[in-house]
């Protein structure tokens, strides 16, 4: 992290278990700066999707305690958000294990939380529910309350961002899987989030369709987090990158190190991406 | 796959298209209220109704095919239902209640055939909604038309997937059990979609409280 | 089992969409108070399910027909009576929009048929055999039984509505309930059979999806339920009790008196028929002709033998059907498991 200012998410020592009992995640830790763009990437199954959750509070996993290996009380998911982060921990001293904008993510402050982290899903279908693509890319401004006004200018803009303008009476069903995401997306960026985590942004995208949305996301003046497979992406957009694996942190630099690791990605499931393996130029440097 | 039935041709251009959804609909509880009045005795008021129901149709440029179809689909269900009146004294009497039952459903399902046909679901729902259908039932039943159509896919890519490995048409049981296991499954993974969507709802701020652009 | 505009008087609709409405208003409060902010989707979800599902072909076994879902106990099990009942009225609303299949006067009277009675009325049956028979075996049972007597329940309401809205016709209620009884016995067969595989599935793939009817989605109060369950079981009664009512009327028997037929007369009148008979004013009034008694007579013999076997067989159905899918279910679940997440 390259800023001296509050981080735009703190995440300490969180671990997760579902309530199967399986360690989801086991003291993650990291932060991320208010301009930076980190991907999060990892095999299937390492808890990448599970730790974006955790950062507006769909999920709450707790702090894993000092003593070498012992997790404090776990707590169970909790995705309809009105869940709570026990109060034994908080009063024992343990901090929140993720802090948003300095606030700890608990129940008080998910409403403020999720207007700050907006968090784009990986299936459309699960984020795009109203009947017409106006009203979705409405919700989130509604509600915030803000003024009809208001909320029009938001959708508006969010549907110009990600390039629809004019979709605002289309239905989701005449959509095309692209689109639809686009459309996702607007809603998220409607919010004006500060911090956006992408949960497989590029999947199922036609190369068309993927290279809009890097366009996007570059344009995007947000923090971003992007869990990803697309190697190549997180080449060309992250200039950080976080390496999780069974849950934990393997690796946490410098995208082109990290990246050009052959023995680090192959532990993990990874490959070097062919743009650095033959040293190709890429379009502008990410930031 | 029923999919292609929901609002085939609601968004056209005729003036019945562009009539206001609160019109429609008032018109058409009208035209269904006064059919449930008329005395079947009544003749020249019940072909009265049925030409202006008719009249309403063909300015909708409805096809006529389509129309027929619904018809006939619908038919044989309301004929069963009315049959059991006379049915149930041994055919000696009751007809004219079936009599003036089947014509009554007749006039009242084409009136309601027009407006579905000639108003887009979201549009009737917002018509309904200023004449006074709860805002909470209304965006259920718009979530509900939402996810019909994504469950309809699931169910088709399923079905095709089991038909794929079906070689022959197996012997009832087993029939059976693919019939179960088609639902079984879709209501699984369709419950789990449902409480992602709740947590997408929630990412964004959502409390339970419903809000509107109008 | 949708009914159609035409059928019913307009009174008749009003009066039972007041009561639907007020039924799935208390539904709707009922979800806010203990799922909240899931009510939209999952009730929303419970009802696409049910919609979708509804269009698929179950093989009947003994048939070379096919039987499909109607899915009012199927959803109440799932998730819960309250949001059982919504989901039915919104599928019914959809159904009645997108394929005009029910109308729109007879709204009100097709929810509180297969919404109230078939959902709520059928998880009320469900929740009560539940208690007596813990574990993955009592879901089964419940929702097999459930079914069954919640689809006769729900035609016999029918055919009370239909009554209500005619009786200045001259009509035979018994005979309408001897036709419409034998057939949905059938069709409860089928619902029943299609419910308890279903259920049977979920139980051993997904246990934890099952509403427990302890959980706040599932919650319904000692006394309502005995009331609920009560007043469905009383109608699926009275549906298989009616065809056997009229001819205690004193205006037919004076009737058969005259055609010398008394021995076809026999009533077992249970105290639930003269109740029917107190409140529905007398429509045998205008049968006149001594004729149509006489053929009335005879055909209240085939009415009741169709009647009979159609309970007999239906009964039997069930208990087999209860037998064949409690003992196929296996579940991972141990009877003192909670609804997880």
């Amino acid at each position: 992290m390259s800023h001296a200012e509050v981080p735009i998410l703190k995440v300490e020592r969180l671990s997760y278990r579902y309530p199967t009992g399986q360690i989801a995640l086991c003291d993650v830790s990291f932060q991320i700066g208010m301009r930076e763009v980190v991907g999060l990437i990892g095999p299937n199954g390492a808890g990448k999707t599970t730790l974006l959750l955790h950062l507006n509070g769909l999920l709450m996993g707790t702090r894993l305690a000092p003593r070498r290996g012992e997790t404090a009380s776990v707590v169970e998911s909790v995705s309809d958000g009105g869940g709570r982060f026990e109060a034994e921990n908080i009063a024992a001293g343990n901090r929140v294990p993720v802090e948003v904008l300095g606030m700890p993510v608990i129940p008080e402050n998910l409403p403020e939380v999720r207007r700050i982290v907006g968090i784009l899903f990986q299936d459309p279908d699960d984020q795009l529910f109203c009947p017409t693509v106006g009203d979705d890319v409405a919700f989130g401004p509604l509600n915030l309350d803000f003024p009809r006004d208001e909320v029009l200018r938001r959708v508006g803009e969010a549907l110009a961002a990600v390039g629809l303008s004019g979709f605002e009476g289309r239905s989701p069903q005449q959509l095309s899987f692209g689109e639809k995401r686009r459309v996702c997306l607007a809603g998220v960026l409607a919010c004006e989030p500060n911090l956006l985590a992408l949960d497989e942004p590029s999947s199922n995208l036609d190369p068309r369709a993927r290279r809009g949305l890097i366009e996007i996301l570059r344009n995007c003046p947000a923090a971003q987090i992007i869990a990803s497979h697309d190697l190549e992406l997180v080449a060309e957009q992250c200039s950080r990158v976080i390496v999780l694996d069974q849950g934990r942190i393997q690796a946490d630099g410098p995208s082109r190190e990290i990246l050009a690791d052959e023995k680090l990605m192959a532990k993990h499931g990874l490959e070097v991406p062919l743009s650095i393996q033959y040293n190709l130029k890429l379009s502008p440097a990410p930031h | 796959m029923p999919g292609d039935f929901l609002d085939r041709y609601s968004r056209g251009g005729t003036i019945c298209h562009r009539m206001s959804p609160r019109l429609k609909i008032i018109l058409t509880v009208a035209v269904i209220v006064t059919c449930a009045f008329l005395p079947l005795s009544n003749w020249p008021l019940y072909g009265c109704l049925a030409s202006l129901v008719f009249v309403a149709l063909s300015l909708a440029e409805i096809p006529i095919a389509y129309l027929t179809r619904r018809l006939l689909l619908f038919l044989p269900l309301v004929l069963m239902t009315a049959i059991a009146v006379p049915l149930s004294r041994g055919f000696a009497g009751g007809w004219q209640t079936a009599g003036t039952v089947v014509i009554r459903a007749v006039v009242a399902f084409l009136a309601a055939l027009w407006l579905v046909s000639t108003t887009p679901f979201d549009r009737l729902l917002a018509g309904l909604c200023r004449l006074g259908l709860p805002r909470l039932f209304a965006a259920l039943l718009a979530f509900v038309y939402r996810y019909i159509h994504v469950l309809f896919d699931e169910l088709a890519r399923m079905r095709t997937a089991q038909r794929a490995r079906t070689f022959k048409r197996p012997p009832g049981w087993r029939d059976w059990k693919g019939a179960v296991q088609l639902v079984g499954t879709l209501m699984i993974r369709a419950l789990v979609r449902a409480e992602r969507i709740h947590g997408a709802m929630c990412s964004r701020g959502w409390t339970g409280k419903m809000h509107s652009l109008d | 089992m949708h009914i159609a505009d035409g059928f019913l008087s307009t009174q008749v609709c009003l009066g039972a969409g007041a009561l639907s409405a007020g039924a799935i208003g208390l539904s709707l409060r009922k979800l806010n108070e203990t799922v909240s902010t899931r009510t939209v989707p999952l009730t929303g979800m419970m009802a696409a399910l049910i919609f979708a599902a509804q269009m698929v072909n179950f093989p009947l076994l003994l048939a070379p027909a096919s039987g499909h879902l109607l899915g009012g106990v199927l959803a109440a099990v799932v998730v819960g009576p309250w949001a059982g009942c919504v989901a039915i009225a919104l599928v019914l609303f959809l159904q009645m929009t997108l394929f005009a299949d029910g109308g729109w006067l007879a709204y009100g009277a097709n929810v509180l048929n297969m919404g109230v009675v078939g959902s709520l009325g059928g998880y009320a049956i469900y929740a009560g055999i539940r208690r007596r028979m813990p574990g993955p075996r009592g879901i089964v049972v419940g929702a097999v039984i459930a079914s069954w007597v919640s689809v006769v329940a729900a035609s016999a309401l029918f055919c009370v509505e239909f009554s209500l809205s005619h009786y200045d016709e001259g009509f035979n209620l018994p005979g309408l309930f001897a036709v419409m009884t034998s057939f949905h016995s059938l069709i409860g067969v089928g619902e029943a059979l299609i419910t308890g595989g279903v259920v049977s599935y979920l139980l051993a793939v997904r246990p934890d999806l099952i509403a427990e009817p302890g959980s706040p989605a599932g919650a319904v109060a000692g006394l309502g339920r005995v009331v609920w369950s009560g007043a469905v079981a009383a109608l699926a009664v009275a549906a298989f009790a009616a065809p056997f009512a009229s001819e205690a009327d004193d205006g037919l028997e004076a009737a058969s008196k005259e055609v010398k037929i008394e021995g076809l007369v026999q009533e077992p009148r249970a105290l639930l028929l003269a109740d029917y008979k107190i409140p529905l004013p007398r429509f045998v009034s205008s049968a006149g002709s001594s004729d149509e008694a006489a053929s009335g007579q005879s055909n209240g013999f085939w009415q009741k033998l169709s009647v009979s076997l159609a309970g007999v067989l239906g009964t039997a159905a069930i208990l087999g059907i209860t037998f064949a899918l409690g003992g196929f279910s296996k579940s991972r679940i141990a009877p003192e498991a909670t609804h997880a997440g």
